[in-house]
């Protein structure tokens, strides 16, 4: 399972991860280890078509339909690198926009 | 208004304690501000709490509204979260001091709490080891005595591991027993706080305390909180079982012996043992590392500078903020596992790892339900592999250090209960062995723990 | 325009429509769901994506979803699966949005609805799940800077997406109209376009007449107003075709329509090309509705309007077009049988057309609701038939009870328009009426009988409009006759 390092830079990009171009090669050779490692699990051929198990309670619980926040000590004010006018802040968006739902 | 001298000479004898531990870097809270905290705590605490004037630290990826929490990340440098953790709302209540916050890998994600950006903890006992992790710091403060106990959390063993290292006792409870909000996520499906403490019933107390339902995580069982058990007479009536994988052939004799030790101890007590299989053990380290990258992936995706944190740059767009807050930001461990995460869960390659990790998980899980339908009640095994390991030993070597919680991810994967009480060392660094339970069945576990805890001699070598 | 609409192309179009659940609190918090509240103030540790925060479930908002899939008439699943859609964008401040994927609540369901150009069609619909919506990006607000407000981050939204089933953007919009009025009786949302309520992303594609393979699509995101739907399908539609003609290729891309330009633009470069890594989120144990849960959702609904529209024409012996003006909104359908069976009861048809004329009116001018009880409107229906009342004078006493209030009798009364009926009084009427026209009675006898309307009027503007009609009319023809 080796992955190359355009792979690891077009998973970055998926992340939002900057990766130096130092940093690339050791990346690519850890992952690819690592990837290698896990990919054992194939080895398994029993676990074809076992329904997936997660721990915790079987069915979601609901809340009443109120208006109840949790209460914040501070606002988003306090807590923002940058807050004007009661907005949070960003550099203004490049490639993209228009919100994806 | 009643008297705090009680909690006030707590919190006094506390503060100095812990300034006595600095050496260890356990505590990232700075010292005039965690006394003057402790001070004020004491005097609002209710004595009628059960943990009425007990200091207890809080692993720094719990939200707590007197300290920072920065999860030992660049990422949340000063953050102050504007809320408090369950576990945190409830210790208080119950008359707790919160003894400033301990350091940990980034994000809880390493086992030697190297991974911080706050530089290393020391091994209380070996200065040249690491005190094991993700909860190193409340391992090591507890041990050198600083507190009873302190608050971890566990995705893979980070509790477990680092109590047997530190030669503590360390509890990590049922999935959903504990609540989680609070809890900064790392791996959700597998993260549950737990406790460390200097005896079992330091640790157990603490937890009875945070545990109980909590209508703000709905992955929280609703139940009550735990009843702690009498210390038992004998393990009369007890069937303990013994499984083989957790002994290979290449397991350091040394940590062999000790389990054997307690096997014998358990047995002068009255307790029936029994070898059992767990057949996909082998598979549990592989399919925990596809599944908590996978989830921490995302997790981690709310760290990107824009609503809080600090900014590492990036003015020229959204996405240059983002790659530059995350890149720099996150350390080295961080990243590799987001990306690990990102790769695994993305277009193509999600049935050959994610599905297929969610099926082997249910095998390891199935694994443990057809030992205790057989009539174990509990699971005896070796916390850890070895002993604490030098520092920068394993650092780049990742598979190397994700297989020093080869004996603990497979609690977290089934969900079950597991407890380390140090049982012994080896060349005077402690080593723990472990008792995985039943879900919700911490009560069995722990009385099993108690009785094995009064009589075995854990500081002597193995 | 019209030669994109030849015969030699077909457009096709699927739509999926987020639409806004009908709740006071967030999906997954406790914070207002509200509309218009000053910019980060209805946030929390949830929507604001803090670290350690847990999602919340609300509800209610997962019964509305129930029902408007039920309404929808989709399969609602026993199980389905709440999973992390993740994408990074400065409004969505968990770096993922809680949706469904691979287990949706529910499928295949079907909207019949009254299509322009084919009569009644029948749009299917292939899922409809739940979801939270993002907050918003303002990016003319500050130079080099875009502001975020997180007010509407994790409000619950339900996503319903059809086939590629209509044929034209005219067939669209009476879909979406149709799927309101839906949703609307259903009570699952208020579908107000204006506040971001709902919202269309349509998927556009051409192909020759005939042709079996669908053309290659694209999604226009951003129309939000019913207005612009047709005008934005035109014109990719056109676009498309035109693209075609010129021996052009259509790239599957997602487009932007700018209201202002009546355009559209791509939304973002093809390299990014999203891979949304979909998964279960842990947070969130699996949604499981039992068999009694949605028996109940299904017993809340109301009768929804295709039937209710069918109802009136066979119960009421209403045209179709009337049925379809009453049953348009469930209020006003509602109203409309309150006062057919008020009291001693109205005509149904007498009573359609006070509903559609005067109350729709008054209701249109003064946009706060029906404002005449229908108590009321059925009392004053009924002194008109027996004859207390003139229509013109009910209408004014409608138009006071409405500003007003007050028993139409009484106003009636007040405003002196109770229309006398005594033989003695409109006799004397008649006879001053007679005397004041000798010439028009003396042309009355010699055969003008047409003449009785004039004398009619006649008596109404001396009584001024108080004077029964039918007993003003009778006396008349007896004196006349004499
Ligand atoms: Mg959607
Ligand atoms: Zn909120």
């Amino acid at each position: 399972m080796s992955v190359t390092h355009d792979e690891v830079l077009k998973i970055a990009r998926l992340a939002e991860l900057e990766v130096s171009e130092e940093a690339l090669p050791l990346l690519a050779e850890q992952m690819s280890r690592i990837l290698e490692y896990v990919a054992q699990i194939n080895a398994v051929p029993a676990s074809e078509g076992v329904k997936p198990f997660v721990p915790g309670p079987d069915a979601l619980r609901f809340r009443a339909d109120e208006v109840k926040p949790i209460p914040l000590a501070f606002g988003p004010e306090t807590l923002a690198p940058a807050f004007k006018d009661g907005f949070f802040l960003v550099p203004k968006l490049g490639a993209f926009e228009g919100a994806d739902l | 208004m009643s008297d705090q001298s009680e909690a006030l000479a707590s919190a006094k004898a506390a503060a100095d304690r812990l300034v006595k531990a600095k050496r260890l870097n356990a505590c990232l809270t700075p010292v005039r501000e965690l006394r003057k905290a402790l001070v004020t705590q004491a005097q609002a605490a209710h004595p009628s709490g059960v943990l009425y004037g007990m200091p207890v630290a809080v692993k720094d990826n719990i939200c707590t509204l007197e300290f920072t929490t920065t999860c030992g990340s660049k990422i949340l440098e000063a953050y102050r979260s504007p809320y408090e953790a369950t576990a945190v709302a409830k210790l208080k209540a119950a008359g707790a001091l919160i003894a400033g916050k301990t350091n940990c890998d980034e994000f809880a994600m390493g086992s030697s709490t190297e991974h911080s950006a706050y530089g290393r903890t020391l091994h209380p006992f070996d200065k040249t080891r690491v005190p094991g992790g993700s909860s190193g710091g409340s391992a090591a403060l507890v041990a050198a005595g600083a507190v009873p106990a302190a608050l971890g959390s566990e995705t893979g063993g980070s509790v477990r591991q680092p109590a047997s290292l530190c030669g503590v006792v360390g509890i990590k409870p049922t999935y959903g027993r504990v609540s989680r909000w609070g809890l900064v996520a790392f791996g959700s499906s597998l993260d549950q706080i737990g406790v460390l403490g200097r005896s079992v019933h330091d640790a157990a107390r603490v937890l009875a305390v945070i545990s109980g339902r909590d209508p703000k995580d709905s992955t929280c069982e609703d139940r009550d909180p735990l009843r702690l058990p009498n210390v038992p007479e004998s393990l009369q009536g007890f069937v303990i079982g013994i499984p083989k994988e957790y002994f290979p052939a290449d397991l350091d004799p040394a940590v062999r012996r000790g389990c054997d030790r307690a096997v014998r101890l358990f047995k002068e007590l009255g307790a029936a043992v029994r070898e059992v299989a767990l057949p996909h053990t082998a598979y549990a380290v592989p399919t925990y590392y596809i599944l908590a990258p996978a989830e921490a992936s995302s997790n981690l995706a709310r760290y990107d500078g824009a609503r809080y944190g600090p900014r590492f740059d990036g003015t020229a767009d959204v996405r240059a903020l983002y790659r530059t807050t995350r890149g720099e930001g996150f350390g080295a461990e961080v990243r590799r596992r987001i990306l690990l995460g990102t790769y695994v869960l993305s277009s193509g390659y999600y049935d050959a790892y994610y599905r297929k990790a969610q099926q082997m998980r249910a095998l390891i899980a199935q694994d443990f339900r057809n030992a205790f339908d057989r009539g174990v009640d509990l699971l005896f095994t070796p916390t850890t592999p070895s002993p604490a390991f030098k520092a920068g030993e394993k650092l780049n070597d990742p598979v190397a250090m994700y297989l020093s919680d080869i004996f603990t991810v497979t609690a977290n994967l089934a969900g079950l209960p597991a407890i380390s009480i140090p049982i012994g060392r080896i060349k005077g660094l402690p080593i723990g062995g472990q008792f995985i339970g039943q879900a919700f069945l911490e009560d069995e576990m722990l009385e099993a723990a108690y009785a094995l805890e009064r009589v075995v001699p854990a500081t002597e070598e193995a | 325009m019209a030669g994109t609409a030849t015969p030699e192309w077909e457009t096709v179009i699927g739509l999926e429509t987020h639409v806004q659940l009908r709740t006071v609190s967030k999906m997954f918090c406790g914070c207002s769901a509200a509309f218009g509240a000053p910019p980060n103030t209805n946030v929390c540790p949830v929507c604001l994506g803090l670290p350690g925060a847990l999602p919340m479930p609300n509800g209610l908002a997962l019964q509305l979803a129930v029902r408007a899939a039920l309404a929808l008439g989709c399969t609602v699943h026993p199980r389905s699966v709440l999973a992390r859609k993740n994408y990074f964008y400065p409004d969505l401040p968990k770096g993922y949005q809680i949706s469904q994927f691979e287990q949706p609540l529910s499928t295949e369901g079907s909207l019949s609805y009254l299509s322009p150009d084919r009569g009644i069609a029948l749009a299917t619909i292939q899922r409809l799940h739940v979801e939270e919506d993002a907050g918003k990006s303002l990016h003319d607000r500050f130079p080099k800077q875009t502001a975020i407000d997180l007010n509407r981050c994790g409000v619950p939204l339900i996503e319903i997406v059809t086939g590629p089933d209509f044929r034209s953007p005219q067939e669209a919009r009476a879909y979406l109209l149709t799927l309101k009025q839906v949703l609307e009786y259903a009570g699952a949302s208020d579908c107000d376009m204006e506040k971001g309520s709902l919202r269309v992303d349509a998927n556009v594609s051409v192909r020759r007449v005939g042709e079996a393979v669908l053309g290659t699509k694209t999604e226009v995101k951003n129309i939000n107003s019913f207005a612009y739907v047709e005008k934005a399908l035109t014109v990719e539609r056109d676009r498309q075709i035109a693209l075609l003609e010129a021996g052009g290729k259509v790239e599957q891309q997602t487009l932007l329509y700018d209201a202002k330009t009546n355009g559209v633009r791509p939304q973002r470069a093809k390299e990014e090309s999203h891979d949304y890594r979909y998964f279960p989120d842990p947070d969130l144990p699996p949604l499981v509705l039992g068999e009694e849960f949605i028996a109940e959702q299904q017993a809340l609904l109301p009768e929804l309007p295709a039937k209710k529209r069918e109802r009136f024409v066979e119960k009421y012996q209403l045209s179709v077009t009337d049925a379809a003006v009453l049953t348009a909104d469930r209020t006003v359908a509602d109203y409309y049988e309150a006062v057919v069976h008020a009291g001693s009861g109205a005509d149904a048809k007498v009573a359609a057309n006070w509903v559609m004329t005067e109350v729709l009116a008054d209701a249109k001018a003064h946009g706060d609701g029906l404002r005449v009880p229908a108590g009321a409107l059925a009392n004053l229906i009924g002194l008109v038939r027996g004859g207390t009342l003139s229509h013109q004078a009910a209408k004014r006493v409608f138009g006071e009870v409405a500003d007003h209030g007050g028993e139409p009798r009484n106003v009636a009364e007040a405003l002196g328009l109770i229309q006398v009926g005594d033989t003695g009084v409109v006799t004397g009427w008649v006879s001053d009426v007679l005397g004041a026209h000798p010439a028009e009675v003396a042309r009355y006898k010699s055969g003008e009988t047409k003449l009785l309307q004039f004398f009619l009027g006649q008596v109404m503007k001396l009584s001024r409009g108080k004077a029964d009609p039918k007993l003003a009319q009778r006396v008349l023809e007896e004196r006349l006759a004499a």
